[in-house]
């Protein structure tokens, strides 16, 4: 009796907390205006994409802040980052949560511009229609691979030009990647190629964009094969690769099981080069938590920059910046495009000398500075960053292969710090 | 009278009014979701509490009426006002269609059932690569205007509760919490009881496409996390939090942890830990729910009433 | 060939991932939605045991097991002890705790790719042409070891025996002394060290993430399901079957319509026989 009355005790008073936490949380003034640049920053942060955004983007602000902020047409204003976790790349949550959370930084947090995310395609689509119904510019930086996006800006600019992409786009990475495979059967006279992709639109896009470009160029694709995101096992499609002789296996995937794929090709000796967008094996700590398995695959970053180069000034000084405030090399592509994002925003500022998006939009259209990843310029028909040529005058992709326990570009050739390496069974 | 009639007044009185007072849109919007998924909870409750059922689709209803709604709208150009009805009672028919192959087994295998085939149509549309496939179908009509968002979904979802809480008093609702206690001796009386759970199914699942349609408008887009299992599983976590078997326990639960959910959003990763251990919190240590808690509350005072 | 030998590999990962469920199910009527919880604290656990506090590798395997053990009874003991017998609220409790458990670990920051167990032996051999590491031998091993070791346990120790007992007739069981709380306890514990054994031979297949618990709580349930809850040949047979369907959908028709072909499997189990192939779950009281 006395135990039961206590309980409803306790019941009651948390009753009592939680209505005073509902009306604290309410009640709770929002963010001044006045000084800062706000920056809303929606993205999953418990996935390692979006750990990578807040990373880059974090050590951007706190280098502009310290050199003095952004010069607004004569005042000097700091940035301020409000980070809200979408949880938009796990699989269970519905997307309306990423677009409540984008929604509540702009109203709430009174967000001036966002930046980073959302990073799931699905979600970043959904939030088109959100940031330009609040007119605020948004510029992503992490994800959205899907050519979907760039397309809603050029076929209703009036209404979707307030959006913005860095990340880049199948297609012109398809376009890149190709030019990679050129070179490599130039270079090694391989012809065989044998692909596997994840069961998500960018990664089965690009698929069929690579058999078809890689068989213009004369290559045989033995086969094209989807697995859906969570597979653990591979071994069926690497036994078919082998015997069907292939010399290069092309993996498309951003999930992490792909390190099961890379293990079991090490361990199976698969006489095929493994070459293609393996998000997972991007990590600084793979190889030495892979036993080294992971050694000879040539992994893609849709952007440089997470591997210091001297043909790209910029990364020279961001690596190491990164390594000495986290303790780890940058990791994904969407680090060092998380990191130029906020330059870019900083320079389309201090150009248009205003906040206000009629302004930041053309000005923002006349980007032209060198980042990250190379020379910065956007398509002005439809906010696509434009890549692919020269890091001189382009942004550009990677190839980085690992090497003795180290991250090496091997292409472009512009940026490429040591030549492709075959595996020894491979001979 | 006014005794008895002080909680429910105070409760719709409420729910009028608390759209007015919030201080800022995100408030209201979250107020509109907290009531989408108060009618999956209530679909959840009458199933399981009314008619012995335990629906585990709640995801099901919100993709079948989503993707209906958003397809007319996005395929033939029509309006809210056609598409959300028609998704409604469409929805509620393939839905039911679906579910019936499933009715004869009871408990815990047709949850499970009803679990499986969000996640089924969800693979199958990504396999197919159809209806937009992973990207979705964004850039739909929404509600012209906060307000009118409100106040169609709210009086809405206060209609469907109290219309249930009716029905389950009217002859149609006894025979099935009879179907519910013991479905043989029903049959034995001759009564269909198959056609019965159907009719019960087809309501339930109705509610729950009107939620999915009126979600797929509420920001303009429909996709594959229309499947999401969150759907399915918030229903559960509200009706257990305010109490099964009062059709408005639900609904108040659903008022509670949606918010609660988007108030722990500040901790980033550590709300999802905070969130599910108040939940077990309060599923473990207040089995009985929020309603049911507050009613013996109420009763418990004496009063002096005149006669 | 190759089919016959990864699909074997296949059954027997996810007959062990699903024996733990089956277990607690099978005993306490309790569904123990933590499981996939528990799966990945091993696997971080052994983790943090060999990198961060220096211990060898089977100490580590060891410590994790036990401490998962009596995590899991601990759970039960002081938790879902008070919703014992309502189904609905035992799965949201377990399943809450479980959430709490793997998002404890994302926001610890355990996410990136980055996190592995290395495989017991390294290299692979060639059996009837076919490639096979040796990690995956060993899960053969351990999962036929363990299937034997558990039929030995609950057919021939005192222990067993009551958890059989109580499995069968809760009743009874108690009027010959058997506690019904306290198997519960020990059957959740063996439970949780069952998906920890399952949990150290399977991971080093891969990385440990907070999605595998996910994944290994819907392929416990789906094995179980199909193989009928409440048997022990059940659980084997419902793995293989869903083993097999896997590898053969993936060679045959094609990977992105194995998790179809998993799902039709469950739906048509469940309606046609809804206590999966060889259960013993009072079947005519099912149907209507």
């Amino acid at each position: 009796m006395k135990k039961s009355a206590l309980i409803d005790l306790i019941g009651i008073k948390m009753l009592f907390i939680l209505l005073i936490l509902l009306f604290a949380c309410v009640l709770s003034p929002a963010l001044s205006f006045s000084q800062p640049i706000v920056l809303g920053v929606p993205i999953s942060r418990g996935y390692p994409d979006g750990v990578d955004a807040e990373r880059g983007i974090t050590l951007a602000v706190e280098e502009i802040n310290a050199a003095g902020g952004v010069n607004v047409g004569g005042a000097k204003r700091p940035f301020k980052v409000e980070i809200s976790d979408t949880r938009d790349l796990e699989a269970g949550v519905p997307v309306a949560e990423a677009l409540l959370a984008t929604e509540r930084l702009i109203i709430e947090q009174k967000a001036n511009f966002i930046v980073g995310g959302p990073i799931r395609s699905e979600a970043a689509l959904a939030a088109m229609d959100v940031v330009s119904k609040h007119k605020t510019v948004s510029i992503l930086s992490a994800g959205v691979l899907s050519p979907a996006y760039s397309k809603r800006v050029e076929e209703n600019y009036d209404k979707y030009k307030y959006c913005f992409r860095t990340t880049g786009s199948v297609v012109p990475m398809i376009g890149g990647t190709l030019k990679t495979f050129e070179s490599i059967k130039a270079k090694k006279g391989f012809d065989k190629a044998y692909i596997m992709v994840q069961d998500v639109a960018h990664a089965r896009a690009a698929g069929n964009l690579l058999k078809e470009g890689l068989e213009k160029q004369g290559w045989k694709v033995l086969a094209l094969e989807i697995y859906p995101t969570g597979t653990t096992d591979f071994s069926v499609g690497l036994s078919k690769a082998k015997d069907s002789k292939a010399q290069i296996l092309i993996p498309w995937f951003d999930m992490p099981e792909v390190s099961i794929l890379m293990k079991q090709w090490f361990d199976m000796k698969i006489p095929a080069l493994p070459i293609g967008y393996i998000h997972a094996l991007q990590d600084e700590g793979t190889w030495k938590a892979t036993d080294g398995k992971v050694a000879y695959a040539v992994v893609l970053y849709a952007k440089a920059g997470s591997v210091a180069t001297k043909a790209i000034p910029m990364s020279e000084g961001f690596v190491p910046n990164h390594k000495k405030k986290f303790g780890v090399e940058p990791r994904s592509e969407w680090t060092s495009t998380s990191y130029t994002v906020v330059y870019i925003l900083k320079d389309a500022i201090e150009r248009a000398k205003s906040l206000n998006p009629d302004t930041i939009i053309p000005a923002l259209e006349k980007t032209d500075m060198m980042g990250t990843y190379g020379r910065v310029k956007f398509d002005p028909k439809n906010h696509q960053i434009i890549e692919n040529g020269d890091p001189k005058e382009t942004a550009v992709g990677m190839w980085a292969q690992w090497i003795d326990g180290k991250r090496t570009i091997v292409f472009p050739d512009k940026i490429a710090t040591k030549s492709l390496e075959m595996p020894p069974w491979m001979k | 009278m006014a005794y008895a009639l002080l909680p429910m007044v105070s409760f719709v009185l409420g729910m009028l009014v608390l759209p007015l007072v919030v201080p800022s849109m995100t408030w209201q919007r979250i107020m509109t979701l907290s009531c989408i998924f108060a009618l999956l909870a209530l679909s959840f409750d009458f199933l399981a509490h009314f008619v012995g059922i335990v629906c585990l689709g709640g995801a099901f209803f919100t993709g079948v009426g989503g993707y209906i709604s958003g397809l007319l709208n996005s395929a033939f150009g029509l309006p809210m006002i056609i598409t959300i009805p028609v998704a409604t009672i469409a929805g509620g028919a393939i839905c039911t269609l679906f579910l019936i192959p499933c009715l004869p087994i009871r408990g815990i295998y047709f949850a499970i059932v009803s679990l499986m085939y969000p996640i089924l149509f969800h693979r199958v549309i990504q396999a197919l690569n159809i209806f937009g496939g992973t990207d979705g179908l964004p850039g739909l009509a929404t509600f012209p205007n906060i307000w009118v968002e409100l106040y169609f979904i709210i009086p809405m979802t206060l209609i469907l509760t109290f219309g249930l809480r009716r029905l389950v008093n009217e002859d149609f609702g006894i025979v099935l919490r009879a179907i519910k206690d013991n479905d043989q001796a029903v049959r034995a009386s001759n009564i269909n009881i198959s056609w019965y759970k159907t009719k019960a199914v087809f309501i339930a699942s109705t509610i729950g496409c009107f939620a999915g349609a009126c979600l797929a408008h509420l920001y303009g887009w429909v996709g594959l996390s229309l499947f999401a299992l969150d759907f399915s599983i918030f229903p559960i976590a509200a009706t257990v939090v305010g109490g099964g078997g009062t059709l408005v326990g639900p609904i108040l639960g659903a008022l509670i942890l949606a918010p609660l959910s988007e108030m722990l959003r500040a901790f980033g990763p550590l709300r999802v830990v905070f969130y599910s251990l108040i939940l077990a919190g309060l599923v473990i240590f207040k089995t009985e729910g929020f309603v049911p808690f507050l009613e013996r509350k109420y009763h418990q005072f004496e009063r002096w009433t005149e006669i | 060939m190759n089919i016959f030998i990864f699909g074997l590999v296949n059954s027997v990962i996810l007959a062990l991932m699903a024996s733990g469920f089956a277990l607690v199910y099978g005993v306490s009527r309790l569904a123990n939605f933590a499981h996939g919880a528990l799966y990945i604290l091993v696997g971080f656990a052994t983790w943090l045991f060999l990198n961060r506090v220096g211990v060898n590798y089977i100490g580590s395997i060891i410590l994790s097991i036990i401490a998962v053990s009596v995590l899991g009874g601990v759970i039960y003991r002081f938790l879902l002890i008070r919703v014992k017998g309502m189904p609905a609220s035992e799965i949201i409790a377990s399943l809450a705790i479980g959430i709490a458990i793997m998002e404890l670990f994302r926001w610890r920051g355990f996410i990136s790719e980055a996190y592995m167990l290395p495989p017991f032996v390294n290299g692979s051999v060639s059996i009837a042409g076919v490639m096979i590491d040796w990690q995956r031998l060993i899960i053969i091993g351990v999962g036929l070891a363990i299937m034997l070791l558990l039929w030995l346990f609950t057919h021939h120790t005192k222990v067993g025996l009551s958890l059989r007992a109580i499995a069968q007739d809760k009743h009874a069981s108690m009027m010959s002394g058997i506690e019904p709380d306290r198997t519960a306890v020990i059957s959740l514990a063996m439970g949780s060290a069952l998906s920890g054994i399952a949990a150290v031979v399977i991971l080093p297949l891969g990385n440990i993430t907070v999605e595998t618990g996910y994944m290994v709580l819907t392929n416990a349930i789906a094995v179980c399901i199909i193989g009928g809850l409440g048997s022990w040949a059940g659980v084997f047979a419902g793995a293989f079957l869903l083993g097999f369907a896997e590898i053969l959908t993936a060679a045959f028709i094609g990977p992105q319509w194995q998790m179809v072909v998993v799902l039709l499997f469950i739906i048509l189990t469940l309606i046609l026989k809804p206590s999966g192939l060889l259960g013993k779950q009072k079947e005519l009281e099912e149907r209507v």
